[in-house]
This record gives C-alpha cells, structure tokens and sequence, in this order.
C-alpha cells in the first residue's frame, strides 16, 4: 500500500464499497491514508507463501455425524 | 436499613443472604442514586424502573421462601445498550435503531435474568460500540463520575460510569479492542475481557466477529468473577463459543499470589508508548506490591505495541464495514460523524491487507503463548493515561494513540482492567492482568489479592460521597 492516495484511487475505492462520501469525508479519508498504510505494512512481515492465516479452522466431533 | 454506602455485589449477596437487606430497598437505593445523579452522568439511555421494581419484589418474595438461587438474586445490573432486551428498547445509541425492540433477549442477558438479578436499564454506548464520544446521536454520551467533564473511554461507557457511581453494582460491556477494559480503567473500576467464546456473543450487536467478547464490568475482581459465573458456558447461538466445561471463577479467591510468576511487558507502557506518569507509577506500585506478597516478577519482551495495534485495527475496520456495509451504502448520513469515518476506512482496506493481518494474528498469538510457557499472568497498562476531557478526544482516536487492549482481541486471551490508583486531579489509573485461555481464575486470583492489598477500593468519586454527606 503506497503512503499517499490519488484522487482517481480513492474515488475508485469509494465507488466499490458503494459509498457517497463529501469532498470533507474525503479529504478527512486521505489525511489518514498514511496512517493506514502504516498499519497494512506492519502486518507484512517476510513469512512466505505458506505462512497459515488465524482463521483456518478443524472440524469438531459434533461436526462429524 | 441501606446507607450512602456503596455495597459490591459480593457484600450485597451476603446481606441479602443473611435476609439483612432486601433486593427491593437495594434497588430503590440505586434507582435514588441515578434520579439524583444521572441527569450529570448519562450512564443509561433507557431506565426500566416500573421492571426494575417488579424483578426487585419477585427476587424478596423467592429468597424469603426458598432462599436465594445464587450470589446475584436480587443483585440491580445494566445491560450495554447493543444488547438485545426482549421488549425492550436497544438503539445501539444510533438513530437507525432508534425504535427497535427486539423479540428476544441476548444470551448474555437471559443468562443474568436467570440468575436472578435485577435489570435497572440499558446502559449508554459508543453508537454500534464503535467511535465516540459523538454529540450528535439522539443521546448523549456518559460522563466521567470522578469527574463529569472528562470522558469515560467506551464503548461501555455507561456501564463504567454507572458502576463507578453505585447506579447499578455490576453490569455488562462488549469488547472489540478495549471497550470493557478502557471504561473500566478511566471509571476506577474492574472489567474483564473474557477468553475468546466462554461468554456468548449471540444477541449482541457485532463490531467485528472475529474480536468480539461480552464480559462483566463491576466495582471488583470479586464481583467480575461472580458475574462470569453466571454468564459462562456453551451456547449453540454463537458459532465461536468455547465448547468446555465452565471453571469455578471464585475457587481461587484469597489464594494469593506467592509463588506466582507475573510477566511485565515493560516496552509497552515505557518504550513502544510512554504512559503518563500517574499509570507508570501506579504500575510500578502494582509490581512491587505483588513482589511484597510473594509473587515473581519477570521481563516479557513482545513484538511492538503498534504491531497488535495495526493488526486488530486492520481486522476490526473489515469486519466492521462487512457487518454495517448495507446501512453504510444506504444510509451513511444516519450514522454519527465518528462512526461514518470508522465505516469509511473499510473501503481502504484490501482484501489482501485483511488476509495479511489474519496471518499476522496468528504469528502474534503464538509469541504471546511462547512468552507466557512459565508465567501466569503477564502484566501491563490498561490505558495510556488518566481520562481526557470529553471535549478533547481526537477524531481518528485509532490512530492517535496505540491500544493497550487490543493485542488481547487479537490473541483472544483474558484480560482483566482493575484500578491501580489515581493520578493527576484524581483521576483513576489502571493495569492490565492478561491470563492464559480459560485461565480466568488465576486472573481473578492475582488481581482480587491486588485489590485486597491496596486501599483503591475504599475510595469512590467525589460526586458520590458530597451526595453521602449532604
């Protein structure tokens, strides 16, 4: 995720999650964009491709009937 | 007769048990305090008196026959008001639920309603347990009751607020990355955040799936472990609830801590963000307090607090705009200004970033689990500092300050919120005492013995004891 947004970017993302925002909301969205890229970056770490997500999940015995 | 004198659950439980106070006077004892009260604190959004006092009588009437059924017969609570009611108001503090009443009550509140206790009413929230305070919902937000121009920290506000104040002696919050233990901390009072899935989340507004837990907020450890009692244990409503027998919360009660191994995270609270001086001193104390009677006290070193924080944040933001995507789409402008930002931040988050953190989570969880092998607890702030004054607390408060509660969400572990002491102006400071998974009774153990130790539990906020005095 790169520091900054672009004004065609966030309307783009904008207009996929379906929402309508103010010129103030997106201003107030990118002032924040690089606290967000900040976070995104923290969570990638070098794990490589097999590194296994929180959320896998195994099947219970009251699952197996 | 009751006094001024504020009764934790656990002394209430014994009067009434002894029949030496009666569920109804307690009750009208409460509903004195908040119509004298909470017109300054706004800790409750709906107040059910005329119920209050029907559940109140029915509670005498059955302990005076057949004895009480538990520690919390007859016991006044308030429920977070993103807690379904049966035919009771649940707003959710937001105007899209202004008038919703739902046909059902949670599973947490039919768990209290079944151990007896008594509903005085819905208790105030961040709207959907997200961003506030907001000035601009139909409700205002609560007040601080150690001082009513700071802010309590939320989402369970409310219930902070209330319990701090004797409006009600336990009650419930929610907790995606801090909303029991950050009240809980700014109001003085204790708040657990129990394992991910020993208490049902079924009937309770979500904030985000995966981080979401429901856990009791009261004056003390004690009167935490009483209420988890009653609220642990499977239910088949909640797709992530923990399938296992339920422990005994109060087993461990008066064990003290000699011999137990306590872990400071040290970089947290003094490196990675520095506290203010009043909860670096009160950890401080705590740490040599426990060392005094008996506990050992080691280093835990962690990945940086702004990692747990990144990655519950980024978690959270996801399964929030998943939940809320459809009134987002459509109704936007409905919401209160905080949390439309919240809900805007989702569009920003790809769905890589969210998979990327859920590996994260995984990598985060197994290096608390490492670090606590040979601890029983690991030890560190609750909150950053003292309350901010309600006026002052930044828009994108996310990305202000790091969480101190968050890397628990997003290991899933118990962690428990109890006051440490008081800092400038005399406010209250907190600590966190985090526990393996399911060990809630040894947390309870260690911070009941804290509490037992200290004087922070004879001393209540001002407004309480001038109304005593008067």
């Amino acid at each position: 995720m790169p520091s900054e947004i672009s004004d065609a970017a966030l309307d783009f993302l904008l207009a996929r999650a379906g929402l309508s925002l103010t010129p103030t909301q997106k201003e107030d969205l990118r002032s924040i964009y690089p606290a967000l890229a900040d976070m995104a970056a923290r969570v990638r770490q070098p794990r490589g491709r097999m590194a296994e997500p929180a959320h896998v999940y195994e099947f219970a015995e009251e699952d197996l009937w | 007769m009751v006094s001024e004198q504020i009764l934790t659950i656990a002394e209430a439980a014994r009067l009434i048990a002894k029949k030496e106070l009666s569920p109804v006077e307690l009750t009208r004892t409460c509903l004195d305090r908040i119509h004298a009260l909470d017109n300054q604190l706004h800790a409750f959004i709906h107040l059910t008196e005329d119920r209050a006092l029907a559940e109140a009588r029915a509670a005498e009437a059955a302990i005076v026959a057949h004895g009480p059924k538990g520690p919390l017969h007859g016991i006044p609570i308030g429920l977070k008001d993103i807690v379904d009611t049966k035919g009771i108001r649940t707003t959710c503090q937001s105007r899209i639920l202004a008038d919703n009443i739902p046909e059902a009550d949670a599973a947490c509140a039919e768990r209290l309603a079944a151990a007896g206790t008594v509903l005085m009413g819905k208790t105030t929230t961040h709207e959907f347990a997200d961003g506030g305070p907001s000035f601009d919902v139909p409700w205002p937000p609560a007040r601080n009751p150690w001082n009513p121009d700071h802010f309590t920290a939320g989402s369970s506000s409310g219930t902070g607020a209330g319990v701090a104040a004797g409006l009600i002696l336990g009650g419930i919050g929610t907790d995606t990355g801090g909303s029991i233990r950050g009240p809980a901390a700014l109001c003085g009072i204790a708040g657990i955040k129990p394992t991910y899935g020993l208490v049902s989340r079924a009937g309770v507004a979500p904030a985000a799936f995966s981080l979401d837990h429901i856990g009791p907020m009261a004056w003390t450890a004690e009167d935490c472990a009483l209420m988890l009692q009653a609220l642990a244990g499977h239910d088949p409503g909640d797709p992530a609830s923990a399938n296992r027998t339920v422990s005994d919360y109060t087993a461990q009660l008066g064990g003290g801590v000699k011999g137990l191994k306590i872990g400071v995270i040290h970089h947290f609270h003094e490196v990675d963000y520095r506290v203010s001086p009043g909860t670096k001193r009160g950890i401080d104390d705590a740490i040599a307090t426990f060392r005094s009677l008996g506990a050992e006290i080691r280093e835990v070193q962690l990945s940086p607090l702004q990692d747990w924080g990144a990655c519950g944040s980024l978690i959270s933001m996801v399964e929030r705009a998943a939940a809320y995507e459809e009134w987002a789409r459509t109704r936007l402008g409905d919401f209160s200004e905080r949390v439309q930002r919240r809900l805007m931040l989702g569009a920003l988050v790809s769905g890589v970033d969210y998979v990327q953190a859920v590996r994260r989570r995984r990598e985060l969880r197994a290096e608390l689990q490492t670090a606590m092998k040979d601890l029983d607890v690991v030890l560190t702030a609750a909150q950053p500092a003292e309350a901010a004054r309600i006026d002052e607390v930044p828009v994108w408060d996310t990305f202000a300050t790091p969480s101190f509660t968050m890397p628990f969400n997003v290991a899933g572990y118990p962690a428990i919120s109890i006051c440490s002491g008081f800092g400038e102006g005399g406010l209250p400071v907190a600590m966190q005492l985090v526990g393996k998974p399911f060990q809630e009774p040894t947390v309870f153990r260690i911070a009941d013995a804290f509490e037992k130790a200290t004087e922070f539990r004879n001393r209540r906020p001002a407004l309480i004891t001038a109304r005593a005095a008067a």
